[in-house]
């Protein structure tokens, strides 16, 4: 039993890799932005259908699909924040739905071009065992734990230390005190739009590294990195790699201890008693109750 | 005066007109009934939306729950489905308490609290099989019945109540609109804090808000569990009753009550009838183009842009 237990950890732990990935985008935008991109998981979505196509068309292994999947990830990415640029009114409605039907309009997208078949990689050498100790897991799961780490270390470099990564910061904190020192905020959202997709892209090579996709899996995905964004609070990176790990391993336990039909729940249900008795989140500053 | 007559004119058109016309063609007459579900379901999105300035992603719940209360209760209960109607609006309205301790969170975050409720609704409703029947789903839910030996379960008969009840749900949401509690709700849009500090209790508004659209959305889903006769989890909690609804509700112009209306019957019916056809996968692809562009277009919908149109040629003249 606590062998098994221990495995539901690791695996949770690795998983909570890409989850990391996923959730920074959707904070970053929201925190440069004030909006949340509901779209978010169909940009995961899309990269890893762009590894499938490369896998299946070429013959590649899914990793020489990076390249494609953060250009064409990146270039949808900044046409959505043109979109979301344009709205003026009521900003705050009017960019979650707008977000909502562009989430619609790529997940049809999907499913036209890919159909609704579950897809997942067939390359051995991303599913040979990698195994440490008396812990088992894929190739494929490390190796992108490993990556999702770089970038998540890359990020923290970025925003604390680069010119632009401190724009974004500042703009998320006084947008006007920002104007007023010469940063373009319009760019800077751009920016901050732009990093999330390649986030996103690397999250989806990951996820159908390991993993299975289906058309439906992105607005899952979404949910998935609002929870995590939740659980960590606003402004902490550490926070949000601690908050998807903790989703992880809260998935996999329910797996192995009741049944995966529950995975959902615990994800769920993590997230309201979060929010009802810690609403700042783990490691946030107040600034969500109304 | 003038919109009396256009009320009492579009009466009669949708009470005696609209039966007598397309009555013997049943296949018209269940693409009527669908939209006029949908638009049950968006008047209720619109409500929330427009009086409690809150954006639901979650309205599926409301319907899921709603539709499951009735069919479990008609079935296993001998309850009268007329009864079964209102208890599918009373069971989303218990559901919705539940939830109300969300409305502490404001903007995206409830929008999203309100999707893990629908989500875990989904579940419980796939997992708890000895009253839902899990994943096989519930066949053979009793049809309407016939009252005063007119058939409610034909396809007219189900026109007429569900088309009742989407007036009488409109009605109702032009009364909350119209009373003073209305009024703070809609005085909130501008200032919370302003509409706090002059005494209106603004979450307990909200709240009710939250519950009259839940009741509405729910009967709207007991409603079409007895028009269809069948329920399973993934169809009555899917998330297609959260799109349509807003795309519909956002293009009609979700801060009227004849928008979501009006918009559910045009995109559902050009949706049914022509996008169906040359794009048979995929085709909710054209539902989300249009809302982008409606909210980038024209945010206030349709009849905002024929009212900004009309009143350009008022000022041209």
């Amino acid at each position: 039993m606590t062998d098994l237990i221990l495995q539901a950890v690791y695996s949770g732990l690795l998983q909570g890799g890409s989850y990391a990935l996923i959730a920074l985008g959707l904070a970053l935008v929201f925190g440069a932005m004030n909006v949340i991109n509901l779209a978010h998981g169909e940009l995961v979505l899309l990269a890893a259908y762009i590894a499938y196509t490369v896998e299946s068309q070429l013959g590649w292994n899914p990793l020489a699909a990076i390249p494609a999947a953060v250009i064409i990830v990146t270039i949808t990415s900044s046409l959505l924040y043109f979109l979301v640029s344009r709205v003026t009114v009521h900003r705050e409605i009017n960019s979650l739905t707008l977000t909502f039907g562009v989430g619609v309009i790529l997940t049809n997208l999907v499913l036209m071009i890919w159909s609704a078949d579950v897809r997942t990689t067939s390359s051995t050498w991303m599913q040979e065992a990698f195994i440490v100790g008396e812990l088992y897991s894929m190739r494929s799961e490390v190796l992108f734990f490993g990556v999702s780490l770089v970038l998540i270390v890359a990020l923290w470099w970025w925003l604390s230390r680069s010119w632009y990564g401190r724009a974004v910061r500042a703009v998320s904190s006084n947008r006007d005190a920002a104007k007023l020192m010469g940063i373009n905020p319009g760019r800077t959202e751009l920016v901050s739009f732009i990093v999330a997709g390649i986030l996103a892209a690397f999250a989806g090579v990951a996820l159908f590294s390991y993993g299975v996709v289906t058309p439906g899996y992105g607005s899952v995905l979404t949910v998935k990195a609002f929870i995590i964004t939740v659980l960590a609070g606003l402004g902490s990176i550490p926070g949000v790699l601690i908050g998807a790990i903790l989703l992880g391993v809260a998935e996999s336990l329910t797996i192995t201890l009741a049944s995966s039909a529950l995975q959902e729940l615990a994800g769920m249900g993590l997230f309201l008693v979060v929010l009802f008795v810690m609403p700042n989140g783990l490691f946030g500053v107040a600034r969500r109750r109304g | 005066m003038k919109l009396n007559k256009l009320l009492i004119a579009t009466l009669v058109a949708t009470y005696l007109v609209v039966p007598f016309a397309l009555g013997g063609n049943s296949y018209v007459m269940s693409l009527v009934i669908a939209s006029l579900i949908i638009g049950g379901v968006a008047l209720s999105w619109a409500l929330l939306g427009n009086l409690g300035g809150m954006v639901s992603f979650g309205h599926a719940a409301f319907f899921g729950v709603g539709a499951y209360t009735s069919a479990v209760l008609t079935m296993q209960y001998n309850v009268p489905v007329f009864i079964g109607l209102m208890l599918g609006g009373v069971g989303a309205v218990l559901s919705a308490v539940l939830m109300l301790p969300v409305l502490r969170l404001r903007g995206p975050y409830f929008a999203l609290a309100i999707l893990a409720y629908a989500h875990i609704f989904r579940i419980v409703a796939t997992e708890w099989t000895s009253v839902t029947n899990g994943a096989g789903g519930i066949a053979r839910i009793p049809a309407l019945p016939t009252v005063f030996d007119y058939n409610f379960g034909s396809h007219t008969g189900n026109y007429l109540v569900i088309l009742t009840m989407v007036l009488l749900f409109a009605w109702a949401y032009d009364v909350i609109r119209r009373s003073p509690h209305g009024l703070a709700l809609r005085a909130m849009h501008d200032s919370e804090d302003a509409t706090r500090v002059v005494g209106v209790n603004n979450t307990l508004l909200k709240g009710l808000m939250l519950l009259v659209s839940a009741f509405m959305c729910g009967a709207v889903g007991a409603f079409n569990a007895h028009y269809i006769n069948f329920l399973e989890p993934d169809y009555a909690f899917s998330a297609v009753w959260v799109t349509i609804p807003i795309v519909a509700a956002i293009f009609g112009g979700y801060r009227t009550i004849t928008g979501p209306l009006i918009g559910a019957v045009v995109v559902y019916l050009v949706d049914q009838l022509f996008i169906k056809n040359f794009m048979p996968t995929g085709h909710q692809l054209v539902l989300g183009v249009v809302l982008v562009v409606m909210i980038i277009a024209s945010p206030d919908g349709l009849l905002g842009m024929i009212r900004r149109a009309l009143r350009k040629k008022h000022a041209a003249t």
